[in-house]
């Protein structure tokens, strides 16, 4: 009965079927010879322990989008893609020579001129082509062969002091002695005064100018030459008492016997005399590529659309784009819709910076096309 | 030398034998060459040099973060005409495979490869490794497209064969300090630097890091063939089926109803 009951308890206690490991497939998957299976790293670490790198099977990561820290801008990473277009750094600026100034590599603008002679520049909107290229840093060292540090053979640690200087306690003290009594100050028992001279003394004023600025001469157009309104009143005021009393009556003198010749003025302040143009002068510009992603050897096809959006004609419309350093254009590849003069020179990138001069203005609503060729270097 | 189970290349004490002490030796120097310059004191504090245990900078680079863990990187591996390279496969090496060959590789892990039939040095074989610090992030789609290019040069297998050690440490290039030079795609673009610069600060400098190559020094065991250390664990990979070519067809055969062949839409195959 007893041994029964001990063959139960043992039945009882025996667990399930052990674990063994799975045997390789002979057919791999997607038809791979059997031998295409690698599996984990053999314990052959001396506490059996795998590096952490290894020890969690790698599940395979395909994010559904792409993935990118968060607060940074898109596309991420820069290093990845190639841009052209917008105003990258400092503003483009055209001097009245025509000369432009701030244009940077990327940088894609047009100017051009406003009925009140004005010179105005548009930029472009950015394009993001996928197009990373590679290199490679290369290091070549010589190897100590039949060489091997097994283990230290010994360190060099620092001596031990001997001996320290301590700085030993003060045993005895000297009481300073405590004052018996109080040094009084006395008051003083007499003022001093100071005479006067007994005679009126007058401080002359200054003949010549005096670098400040005086009490009626505080208003904004005085001090900086801007207009301010609310000094319009006090500016009023103040140019009528000029005219009051600035303007001369007769001649006061006579020089050498000779009579004064009379001087007739306009006493009246000056007038500006304003002309609005409630027509705004504005171009759009937009560029679009061919493609999203390039290798190095393929082409890409700009296109800059521009458009007078605003009220007014605009003349002299310049469209530059500076290339960046990993675009090279595809030389006679650039047209255009609208009659236009195209040139170019080399930027400090190793480009071109393209441009096109539009022959006549743009009404308002009329628009044209750009296009130009690029290989990816 | 400070005995750290954890690390594989320290794994094995008996097969550090030459490569532990140049590797050591190497960063000594360099450590000391870089102490009296710190007074130009370098605005990025590096901690590791190109001179690392393979392994050892992978790991810290997952540490940072980011959709890295799991991740096959396409890789594309060139070697010059006529050698084959072969993948660590369950503890030995699989069949030789023509180049280029594509795989996806995880960051992290080392990978170790057979480099043999290599032209002028045909029965003599290199066994370079890979290590994948950093993934590229391509749109969606365009993941094959943009494989990380490994390049295995005849020089530098030539170098290896000398008893040399190789450094390549392969970068994506800043567009702001581009070379304004076209780039083939049989060969990359690469400069060399001497033997007390870090190699990977230098790539810190011009790009972003995305793989180290280090070929010379270790070779298998002659009588017992090639160990899990040897191997570093042979990590997982993914292969990648060649794609096919798409034969252009004279308008001649066209017209007579010759229909043009598709572009195979080849896709990545796990291998575990």
């Amino acid at each position: 009965m007893i041994t029964l009951l001990a063959a139960l308890m043992l039945c009882s206690c025996r667990s399930g079927p052990r674990a063994s490991a799975p045997a390789p497939s002979t057919i791999g998957p997607d038809g791979l010879p059997a031998t295409a299976w690698t599996g984990g790293p053999e314990p052959c670490f001396d506490d059996g322990v795998p590096p952490e790198a290894l020890s969690h099977a790698p599940v395979p990561y395909e994010p559904v989008n792409s993935w990118q820290p968060p607060g940074l801008e898109r596309p991420w990473p820069y290093d990845e893609y190639l841009r052209d277009g917008g105003d990258r750094e400092g503003p483009v600026a055209v001097s009245p020579d025509w000369q432009v100034e701030g244009l940077d590599l990327e940088d894609t603008v047009a100017h051009y001129d406003a009925l009140d002679g004005r010179t105005l520049v548009e930029p472009s909107n950015r394009v993001h082509i996928y197009a990373p290229r590679f290199g490679a840093v290369r290091s070549v060292t010589t190897q100590l062969a039949s060489e091997q540090i097994d283990q230290p053979i010994g360190v060099k640690l620092r001596e031990q002091l001997v001996h320290h200087d301590d700085v030993e306690q003060a045993t005895t003290s000297l009481q300073r002695e405590q004052a018996r009594g109080d040094v009084g100050t006395k008051i003083a028992s007499a003022y001093r005064t100071r005479q006067g001279d007994g005679a009126v003394s007058n401080t002359l004023l200054s003949f010549s100018f005096q670098d400040a600025f005086l009490p009626f001469e505080n208003l904004q157009v005085i001090k900086l030459g801007l207009h301010h309104q609310a000094e319009k009143a006090r500016l009023a005021e103040a140019t009528q008492a000029a005219i009051i009393w600035t303007g001369d009556q007769a001649v006061q003198v006579l020089l050498d016997g000779r009579s004064a010749v009379e001087m007739a003025k306009d006493e009246r302040t000056e007038v500006v005399y304003t002309d609005i143009d409630l027509r705004v002068p504005q171009l759009r510009i937009i560029k679009v590529a061919s493609t999203q992603t390039a290798l190095p050897g393929e082409t890409i096809d700009f296109t800059l659309r521009f458009d007078n959006v605003g009220t007014q004609p605009l003349g002299n419309i310049v469209i530059i784009d500076s290339l960046t350093t990993r675009l090279e254009y595809v030389v006679e590849s650039a047209q255009s819709s609208r009659k236009a003069e195209f040139s170019n020179q080399r930027n400090e990138g190793e480009s071109l910076i393209l441009r096109w001069e539009i022959s006549d203005p743009l009404e308002p609503g009329e628009g044209g096309i750009v296009r130009f060729r690029c290989r990816v270097r | 030398m400070v005995q750290n189970h954890r690390n594989p290349a320290s794994a094995c004490p008996r097969r550090r034998v030459n490569v532990a002490r140049s590797m050591a030796m190497a960063f000594l120097v360099s450590l000391g060459a870089a102490l009296p310059l710190s007074a130009q004191s370098p605005k990025v504090h590096y901690r590791f040099d190109g001179t690392e245990p393979p392994g050892a900078i992978g790991r810290e680079r997952l540490q940072r973060g980011g959709p890295l863990p799991g991740y096959f990187q396409p890789v594309e591996i060139r070697a010059p005409k006529g050698a084959q390279i072969s993948l660590a496969v369950q503890g030995d090496f699989d069949e030789p495979r023509s180049t280029p060959i594509e795989v996806g590789l995880l960051i992290a892990p080392v990978y170790r490869l057979r480099v043999s039939n290599i032209p002028l040095y045909e029965g003599q074989e290199v066994y370079p490794t890979i290590e994948i610090i950093d993934r590229l992030y391509p749109p969606d789609g365009e993941r094959r497209r943009f494989p990380i290019p490994i390049q295995l040069t005849e020089d530098d297998l030539q170098l290896a064969l000398d008893g040399k050690f190789v450094t390549r440490v392969i970068y994506i290039e800043d567009p702001n300090l581009a070379l304004p030079v076209a780039e083939r795609a049989e060969d990359q673009d690469w400069f060399e630097v001497g033997p007390r610069v870090n190699p990977l600060e230098e790539a810190d400098r011009w790009g972003r890091p995305v793989a180290i190559v280090r070929m010379g020094g270790r070779l298998p065991d002659i009588d017992e063939g090639p160990d899990d250390c040897f191997l570093h664990g042979s990590p997982p990979f993914t292969v990648f089926r060649p794609r096919v070519q798409i034969e252009t067809i004279p308008k001649g055969l066209e017209a007579r109803g010759v229909s043009r062949p598709r572009q195979s839409t080849a896709r990545g195959v796990t291998v575990r």
